[in-house]
């Protein structure tokens, strides 16, 4: 591509803006591996840019949202994190992690013998083979890998949480929030999720700024957490996204997980203006299992967008991708769920369902569930489906004497309660289905 | 029995997607009296129960339909609910992810708040459904279940009654209620009904065969053919259908109907 047709590229004017930015910032103390391949990482982004519509895994998520925004320094002082008003945990009896503004806040204190959650720099000292590792296996190359360079090169907030052989280290908060009118600035923010074997952990994130008419947000977070699961270790992860209608969100999480270990993840996402979540989790050892579930209840002009992509590397081992969406108004979601069951991992069991609600004739949804498979012997069954309420349960509901819209409310909260009905804890599944009603579309039909 | 009009049906004409089903039909029914609408395949019995509660996609034509007095048509579903007009379904809905204690509460009270009535909370509703649920033979077990999902057709049926006792219904219309129900479940289902017979609520039995009028015996039997009721009688004229199967009707069996079964106009 010359020059010349790459800066009629969509976004590519950001990318040289960011691309500046870049080479502004300050490499931070780290060892010398880590300041190299931020460097590295940095000369990545600046040859690739962002990615554009023709780039298949961004097609439905264009860098239109991102234009405003500026890229946030890369070491903000602690101080600078205002203390302002955050909503109250989404679940007692946990222990909670703040990060404000992109910046850790002080890790709490008198945590469980064999449970350790510090801050990047130090998790690096102490954990640094590991990490290193973990950090190197990320791949850098190509507009498509732009958020992961770039995070590479400049995430210098992070947190490192490690799990020891045979804990099980109960319920941890991350309890995400961004001052009440924050400047459109992105942060960068790494985590590691280190679980040893027989190791047990339930990590609950929720990302929630505006709360009982706080200013809305307009911050952007793009989070790289890399996780590593040891021999018969569970986490269970359940990401709540209900952000100002402002906010843009990207994650990307990559797990690896060992034989007979269990991932129970649970998204859901009813907020932000933009919020892209990719998921890659790598079946390694005989016996794993990956149950992966998400919801999303979109209004306006919200835009979600859900990647997932489980990999079964080795025999034996069963996973799910099970979502659902309501969509309302000038909304868009995207699905992309992939199985990719390499040659050897005979004996796999797959499931992928994806059903969506379309509730508005201007709302999108582009779903599409992907099977590879390589392997003998593996069980498989996938599907996607996108309708309309039952017309009848409507009718039967009101023939009870409820009114329209709270027939058509109650059937759409049931249509994820499928999903919040997974997550463990009656207390958290009760405020997450809460949450999810209270975003549902308006009756505009 | 009182003298009090409860449903008043008069000329009623009615359309599904642009076909006439209903073609004339004159149907009254007083207070607390029993009525069974029988009638052939096709006859139009469940149209007639649509129209009365109100379902989307049926189009009355001509003709009226006065409930205590009032012009039904005008009112939307919930409302009619809310005036006390309960419909149980033939093929009651399957609603996943919908509890159906929570579903029935939230029932109740959307025609409390509308007839102006406190709410009940949880621990009052729970008390009110207890009491219902003995008198069914209904377990606790239905209760925690999403509504009918998963439930067996005798389960579906009873627990469509089982809503009818806890909202309490001024008008109740029982559409084939009867339909795959064995003979155990027909019993628990007719004796639900009869309990609810009441000097102050009217009962209208749609039903194909006359099995389930043994155990639930009306006062007035309807015979609905092609949109119109031809002949009603009481509740022997449902055992003398039954004997010579509907057929019978449309090769002039009318004319040689017992004293008991006049045309409706007759005994008006």
């Amino acid at each position: 591509m010359t020059e010349q047709q790459h800066m009629k590229m969509p976004g590519a004017e950001l990318a040289g803006r960011w691309a500046a930015a870049l080479g502004a910032a300050e490499p931070g103390p780290a060892p010398t591996w880590l300041r190299e391949l931020r460097a590295q990482a940095a000369g990545e982004f600046r040859a690739a840019g962002l990615p554009h519509r023709k780039v298949e895994a961004w097609k439905y998520t264009p860098m239109r949202a991102f234009e405003n925004y500026e890229l946030a320094a890369a070491a903000p002082a602690l101080a600078t994190a205002q203390a302002f008003e955050v909503p109250a945990p989404l679940c007692d009896r946990a222990i909670v992690v703040d990060i404000r503004d992109g910046v850790l806040m002080a890790p709490p204190a008198g945590l469980p013998d064999g449970l350790s959650v510090l801050p990047l720099g130090a998790g690096v000292e102490r954990f640094e083979a590991r990490l290193r590792r973990l950090y190197e296996s990320v791949e850098l190359q190509g507009a498509t890998r732009a958020f992961a360079a770039l995070n590479t090169a400049l995430a210098q907030q992070g947190l490192v949480v490690h799990v020891k052989q045979g804990l099980d280290a109960g319920r941890l908060l991350l309890r995400w929030a961004f001052s009440p009118g924050a400047a459109a600035t992105m942060s960068q923010f790494r985590v590691f999720l280190l679980l040893d074997d027989d190791a047990q952990l339930d990590l609950v994130e929720q990302f929630m700024s505006s709360w009982g008419g706080v200013e809305p947000t307009a911050a952007g977070l793009n989070l790289v957490c890399q996780a590593e699961l040891g021999e018969r270790a569970t986490l269970r992860q359940t990401r709540v996204q209900a952000e100002s209608d402002q906010a843009l969100l990207l994650t990307a999480m990559t797990l690896e997980q060992a034989a007979d270990s269990r991932y129970v993840f649970s998204g859901f996402d009813c907020g932000a203006a933009l919020a892209r979540h990719e998921l890659n989790v790598r079946l390694a050892g005989p016996g794993a299992v990956a149950e992966i579930a998400g919801a999303f209840v979109l209004d306006g002009q919200r835009h979600t967008d859900n990647h997932v992509c489980v990999e079964h590397r080795a025999p034996n081992c069963s996973s799910e991708q099970f979502f659902r969406g309501v969509l309302g108004g000038r909304s868009r979601g995207v699905f992309n769920g992939r199985a990719l069951i390499q040659p050897g991992a005979d004996g796999s069991s797959v499931r992928q369902s994806n059903a969506n609600l379309l509730l508005s004739p201007l709302a999108e949804i582009d779903t599409k569930p992907e099977l590879e498979i390589y392997a003998d012997e593996v069980e498989a069954s996938h599907g996607a489906t996108v309708g309309q309420l039952d017309e009848t349960a409507v009718f039967y509901m009101r023939s009870r004497g409820l009114s329209e819209g709270e027939a058509r409310r109650m059937l759409t909260g049931a249509f994820c309660r499928a999903v919040t009905d997974r997550v463990q804890g009656s207390g958290l599944s009760g405020r997450i289905a809460e949450l999810l009603d209270a975003a549902m579309p308006g009756n505009e039909m | 029995m009182s003298d009090i009009t409860m449903l008043e049906i008069r000329n009623l004409h009615a359309t599904v997607g642009g076909k006439p089903i209903l073609k004339g039909l004159d149907l009254s029914v007083r207070a607390g009296e029993v009525h069974a609408v029988m009638g052939p395949n096709g006859s139009g019995k469940s149209t007639l129960a649509s129209v009365v509660a109100g379902r989307e996609g049926y189009e009355v034509t001509d003709g009226e339909i006065l409930y205590r007095g009032r012009n039904l048509l005008e009112l939307a579903p919930e409302e009619r609910a809310c005036e006390g007009i309960f419909l149980a379904f033939q093929y009651p809905v399957e609603i996943p992810g919908v509890n159906n204690t929570y579903f029935l509460r939230a029932a109740l009270n959307a025609q409390r708040k509308y007839r102006g009535e406190p709410e009940l909370d949880s621990m009052q509703f729970l008390k009110l459904v207890r009491e219902k649920l003995e008198v069914l033979h209904i377990s606790d077990d239905l209760l925690h279940r999403a509504v009918n999902e998963g439930f067996s057709g005798g389960e579906k049926k009873r627990n469509e009654i089982f809503q009818m006792a806890v909202l309490e219904p001024t008008l109740a219309i029982l559409d084939e209620t009867d339909s795959g129900l064995d003979i155990d479940a027909l019993k628990l289902v007719a004796e639900g009904v009869n309990r609810q017979r009441s000097p102050d609520r009217s009962i209208i039995v749609v039903t194909h065969y006359q099995r389930l009028l043994d155990y639930i015996v009306p006062d007035r039997v309807h015979v609905l053919s092609d949109g119109r009721i031809v002949a009603s009688g009481a509740a022997d004229l449902a055992l003398k259908l039954e004997e010579e199967g509907y057929t019978w009707l449309e090769q002039g069996g009318i004319q040689a109907l017992d004293s008991g079964a006049n045309p409706p106009a007759a005994r008006a």
